[in-house]
């Protein structure tokens, strides 16, 4: 190649170019050396509870951390719905995130399949939980729950006093109750019935204090067996009679409609956790006295049920893991407390010893709506009670819990009944069907 | 001459950038040199942003993963068989010919017609003409948020003046024709002002001659319109067609932000299957699948529509 110095391209002798090659691998070495080699103490953590306060407290808790240990820790907030997809790109790009938070027990089984997650073994064992918040995979425990995230109803008592009603035991006094508050401009209820995640979070309920089981203890449909069968029927037509008594566009209805209608007196009832009291005392402080709440009821009145959400923490296994637990085991004792109340009564602690701590129980709102809180504890407690949601349906968690909820098939046979006003029965056979397609892929 | 045999048709005129390979292949001069390197690095970085995801993706179409961060398994043409058997992709393929199809249709009518309207000398026109182009230059965001306020079945605007008319209270999205029917309207309503646009921009380019004549021939509004106007602008028209063809078919963020599929997957057309599969389903492969036969059935549309409306003929014959 002819030396031109003007040009673009000058030659590279033999010497220069191995000069320049070792000067780029040193500085590709030193760039990468504090990660891995120098160790600079400094963690990344995926949070997905990005509203103002949750925030507040993680970046308080870090600057207190790393006041205290010299150990950085980057907290990077994003929405619920992206937290998965940046987890397995971190991962998937050799970045991962050294802690994340993680929504759906799918994805738990996933990464401790892949052995991206370390034990958690020790830390889970300090303390008492509630019922069904753990999730073991083969016996271990991947992840640190903050959030119970359980669904129930909320309901207008003026009004129940003004028309003379009582707190529905059964689906037919719901539905009569929810008939006779529905006039005007005004509706009895509203229930997602989209194919979403509202949907399965604040319409099924009722399918389970029927005691619908959608998997058997081997992962197999049983939700058209003869036991089943009935039920989930009887199901979806107490759904069919109800949805004249919600507002119009409930198929596209999300989280934020329970919140605006029932706040904004749209709807005499709605289900939700503990924000809606907390939305109630911001935005409507005039209904948080004439609200009450109770919990979903069966067809026959004999069992109630509540429908399961869930959030928490995992720690993935990265250099800096031991330094990440570490951070976890001082976090959870220092600052747990403080997360729970940046959502006082929408956070609710699946730590039992968390309804004892003096530390929680000084929060205004918990000590305002204690009643809501000893709802809240007793569902942990009354066993008639059931506590049950789609993706943690089968005998352990598994990612298969996951596909049956990402089919969407439950949703969908409410929509076969409420808008297709086809047969509960055909409706049923439909929704195992797509669960069967779901599992087999 | 309105008919030319094919194999008359040998004159090419000189290509333009032929003329400039031919002067730049010496690059003997440093701005030369410049111009080589920026382009060679213009073409790599857009080699490299399109075809290695489209190569990772038709990788990934042969291998079965419930994850990115798991082990993903050679499944070979499983995927293939599997989708190509499943009752949702045929049913995704159908709602995206449809989606597309009558999308492109009115987009294309209306766009002509609002087009061939802007053209006309009326008063206030360059206002009329900036206000029409208004929706394209919406964030799609905005627009299906604003959709869906309007249509919100208990406080839309759209909801009570029907109801103020007398109407019973609309389910603009409660089934699946109207969710299908609505996302189709919000896409018209978006996207033809970029027909319009592009229309009457080549409207411009037709000699005011040719009508004139045909005045004078005593061809009335609609004769001039069919054989002077749409000939003229054929070639447009073609790219037109085209381009709506190619984004409607992987029209995305309006269709999710609007039903997200639903109901009952009345608007889950391939690239909501495709997501869905690949993102929430646990079905990486199959997703991966989806979308590259998404890709094959496009590129055969395109060549079919190609064979059948050739740019380069179209300009010869003007």
């Amino acid at each position: 190649m002819p030396k031109d110095k003007k040009g673009l391209f000058p030659s590279v002798s033999r010497r220069s170019f191995v000069k320049m090659g070792a000067a780029a691998g040193g500085m590709a070495f030193a760039g990468y050396a504090p990660a891995v080699i120098g160790q600079t103490k400094e963690l990344r953590f995926l949070n997905s509870e990005p509203s103002r306060d949750s925030v507040a407290v993680l970046d308080k808790a870090a600057a207190a951390y790393e006041a205290e240990t010299g150990v950085k820790v980057l907290i990077d907030s994003v929405g619920p719905g992206e937290a998965w997809q940046k987890l397995q790109a971190s991962i998937a790009a050799g970045q991962s995130y050294d802690i994340g938070s993680v929504l759906f027990s799918a994805h738990v089984s996933l990464l401790a399949d892949a052995g991206r997650l370390v034990r958690l073994n020790d830390l889970i064992a300090k303390h008492e939980w509630g019922p069904r918040i753990l999730f073991p995979v083969e016996g271990n425990n991947y992840w640190y729950p903050f959030d119970y995230n359980l669904n129930w109803i909320f309901y207008r008592k003026d009004l129940y006093a003004e028309k003379g009603l009582k707190v529905p035991e059964t689906q037919a006094e719901m539905l009569a109750n929810c008939q006779a508050l529905t006039e005007d401009n005004r509706f009895g209820t509203m229930h997602p019935l989209g194919s979403n995640s509202a949907t399965q979070w604040m319409s099924l309920g009722y399918m389970w204090a029927n005691q619908v089981s959608l998997l058997d203890d081997q992962f197999a449909v049983v939700v058209d067996d003869a036991e089943n069968k009935p039920r989930m029927a009887a199901y979806l037509d107490f759904m069919k009679d109800l949805a004249p008594s919600m507002p119009p566009g409930m198929t596209q209805a999300s989280f934020a409609e329970g919140l605006a209608q029932y706040s904004s007196g749209q709807v005499a009832h709605t289900p939700y956790a503990g924000r809606l009291m907390e939305h109630l005392e911001d935005r409507a402080p005039e209904l948080v006295e004439h609200t009450g709440f109770f919990t979903y009821p069966s067809a026959d009145g004999d069992l109630r049920a509540v429908n399961h959400g869930y959030d928490g923490w995992v720690v993935l296994d990265t250099p800096m893991a031991e330094e990440s637990l570490k951070f976890m085991e001082w976090f959870t004792a220092t600052h747990y407390v403080d997360f729970l109340h940046s959502a006082p009564l929408h956070f609710q602690p699946p730590r039992l010893d968390i309804y004892e701590d003096p530390r929680w129980r000084d929060h205004p709102m918990i000590q305002k709506h204690a009643d809501l809180v000893a709802f809240m504890r007793n569902l942990l407690e009354d066993e008639s009670i059931l506590i049950r949601s789609v993706d943690t349906q089968g005998p352990t968690v598994d990612v298969r819990g996951g596909a049956i909820f990402e089919s969407m098939a439950v949703p969908e046979a409410l929509q076969n009944r409420i808008l297709r006003d086809m047969p509960a029965d055909e409706c049923v056979d439909a929704c195992a069907a797509s669960l069967r397609e779901a599992l087999s892929r | 001459m309105l008919f030319r045999p094919r194999t008359v048709v040998r004159y090419r005129p000189p290509c333009p950038l032929f003329r400039v390979e031919t002067q730049m292949r010496r690059f003997s001069t440093p701005s030369d040199r410049i111009i080589l390197a920026m382009f060679l690095a213009a073409v790599l970085t857009t080699a490299g942003l399109i075809l290695v995801p489209v190569f990772h993706a038709v990788q990934l179409s042969f291998y079965s993963s419930a994850s990115f961060v798991g082990e993903a398994t050679w499944a070979g043409l499983e995927n293939y068989r599997r989708v190509l058997s499943d009752s949702d992709f045929w049913h995704s393929l159908r709602v995206g010919f449809v989606f597309a199809g009558f999308a492109i249709l009115f987009q294309v009518v209306l766009g002509i017609l609002f087009a061939l309207l802007l053209n006309l000398p009326f008063r206030g026109r360059p206002l009329v003409r900036g206000i029409a182009v208004l929706p394209y230059l919406l964030p799609t965001i905005v627009v299906a948020l604003a959709f869906q306020w309007m249509l919100d079945g208990s406080f839309g605007l759209f909801t009570n003046w029907a109801m103020a008319l007398g109407f019973a209270r609309p389910a603009w999205f409660e089934t699946p024709w109207a969710a299908l029917s609505m996302v189709i309207l919000v896409s018209v309503w978006t996207w033809t002002p970029f027909v319009t646009i592009t229309f009457l921009a080549a409207l411009q380019t037709v000699p005011k001659s040719l009508y004139e004549a045909a005045r004078v021939d005593g061809a009335n509004g609609w004769y001039r319109f069919w054989h002077i106007t749409i000939p003229a602008l054929a070639p447009v028209l073609t790219v037109i067609v085209l381009l709506r063809s190619i984004w409607m078919f992987n029209k995305f963020d309006i269709v999710w932000l609007l039903t997200k599929g639903g109901p009952l997957s009345a608007t889950e057309h391939l690239p909501i299957l495709a997501y869905r599969r690949t993102f929430t389903q646990f079905d990486i492969g199959g997703g991966a699948t989806i979308a590259t036969i998404s890709f094959l059935i496009l590129s055969v549309l395109i060549f079919i529509y190609f064979h059948f409306f050739p740019l380069d003929e179209k300009e010869a014959s003007r």
